[in-house]
């Protein structure tokens, strides 16, 4: 089980962040280092990659807002 | 932790937006031909306010990847030179709505060049552009006008659905002669704010492949109904057609993906065999898209087992206010409704 952690530095703490789209949906098989997600902070998109390889678990929804450090879903 | 053996991705291999589809399409072609280059308003740095273009900049340089001034009468009607001259200009006209201001280097220019010189003079652009509503942002940024562009001769016109889709499209678009509008839909670029149909994420091969500018494809095969649509309201038709199953009404539906030139033998293939006919629109009701399928239909003397029906934005500007405009607005419960009212209707 890899936890899928947003990551930290990519932008402004101060400025909102969410995922604008999962590429996969709950259970699907994804690969280590596949775009699974795009994530959102004005306007500006960043890569979500998968850490492992795996059957995706999502925690957190499109549009919900996150931060540097979450976790946002699971690889087991 | 490391191999000797290539990693075989589990499939599904690799999934994109019809946005990262479209950019990674102009990426691989701008790498193929040095004649291609893009320009609109923030493609450059921002990478598109629809993310048609993130990452061309950083790639090939600010000489191919102009960011313009909000002037589409310059940028558009210089498209219209350089592609006369040898160059594949991909341009982006942000909102599809704001087309006055560039009109005529659209329909009289461009659509015009190759007619107009006899062949000697091609127009190899492709003019993408974002359609749609659904998201609360008024009449002048939420219309498709797909029978706009349709309607005049010169310019091809399609739509994808689906990301894989969007990426052969625009790799056959870029090296079409003459010049292709290449509307995508708002609700399916995979911008969070804009919302996202989950299904128009798709697998996207990796290599170079076209999608046929002008071919209609059935999606979902039935024998009671013929559901067709395009871009956002083929998934309306889709999910349509799952709650048709439900009710024991088995629909089939069909990507129309190009505007212009119409595939009118699919239509006809399908309704030949299904006898009914509900066409799903979110353009403008009146000389539209709906009343040309159905004509395309009724002119091949297709036997019908009912009327058909088409389901179309009414004839008044796009709401600002949500209530209002979901109330206008196609979806999947307007397509279903209208679907069963259709079947009632039969006749003996």
């Amino acid at each position: 089980m890899t936890d899928v952690v947003v990551p930290a530095g990519l932008w402004s703490e101060t400025d909102e962040a969410a995922i604008s789209s999962w590429f996969y949906a709950e259970g699907d098989m994804v690969s280590a280092g596949a775009v699974i997600a795009e994530i959102m902070v004005e306007k500006t998109s960043f890569e979500l990659l998968a850490p492992a390889s795996g059957s995706l678990h999502i925690a957190v929804a499109a549009e919900v807002p996150i931060a540097a450090g979450d976790v946002v879903g699971r690889i087991a | 932790m490391s191999s000797p053996e290539p990693s075989t991705p589990p499939s599904p291999s690799r999934r994109l937006t019809i946005a990262r589809a479209m950019a990674e399409a102009i990426g691989q072609e701008m790498d193929r031909d040095a004649s291609v280059l893009v320009m609109g308003e923030d493609i450059a740095k921002l990478g598109g306010v629809f993310g048609t273009t993130t990452g061309l900049l950083d790639r090939f340089g600010s000489e191919r990847v102009r960011d313009t001034p909000i002037s589409e009468t310059a940028f558009i009607g210089a498209a219209v030179g350089l592609a006369a001259s040898g160059m594949r200009p991909v341009v982006e006209l942000m909102f599809v709505d704001f087309f006055g201001v560039c009109m005529d280097a659209i329909y009289n220019l461009a659509a015009k060049q190759s007619y107009f010189s006899g062949g000697q003079v091609q127009c190899p652009m492709v003019l993408m552009t974002s359609v749609g509503g659904g998201y609360g942002d008024a009449g002048q940024h939420s219309q498709t006008l797909y029978a706009t562009f349709g309607h005049l001769p010169g310019l091809k016109v399609v739509i994808p659905s689906n990301a894989h889709d969007a990426k052969g499209l625009m790799l056959a678009a870029i090296r079409d002669p003459n010049p292709v509008i290449f509307m995508y839909h708002k609700a399916l670029q995979g911008m969070g704010w804009l919302g996202t149909v989950q299904r128009s994420i798709t697998d996207v091969p990796e290599c170079d492949y076209v999608v046929p500018l002008s071919k209609a494809r059935t999606v979902r095969e039935g024998r009671d109904i013929t559901l067709v649509g395009l871009g956002l309201s083929l998934h309306h038709a889709l999910d349509a057609a799952e709650r048709l199953a439900r009710e024991g009404i088995s629909a089939e539906v069909i990507d129309l993906i190009s505007i212009a030139p119409l595939d009118r033998e699919a239509v006809r293939r399908s309704v030949g065999k299904t006898g009914r006919l509900l066409v799903v629109d979110d353009d403008y009701l009146s000389y539209g898209i709906g009343a040309e399928i159905i004509a395309s239909v009724c002119e091949a003397g297709i036997p019908l087992r009912a009327a058909p029906v088409r389901i179309a934005h009414p004839d008044i500007p796009v709401p600002f206010t949500p209530v209002m405009e979901h109330f206008v607005l196609p979806d999947a419960d307007k397509v279903t409704a209208a679907a069963l009212t259709l079947m009632e209707k039969q006749t003996a």
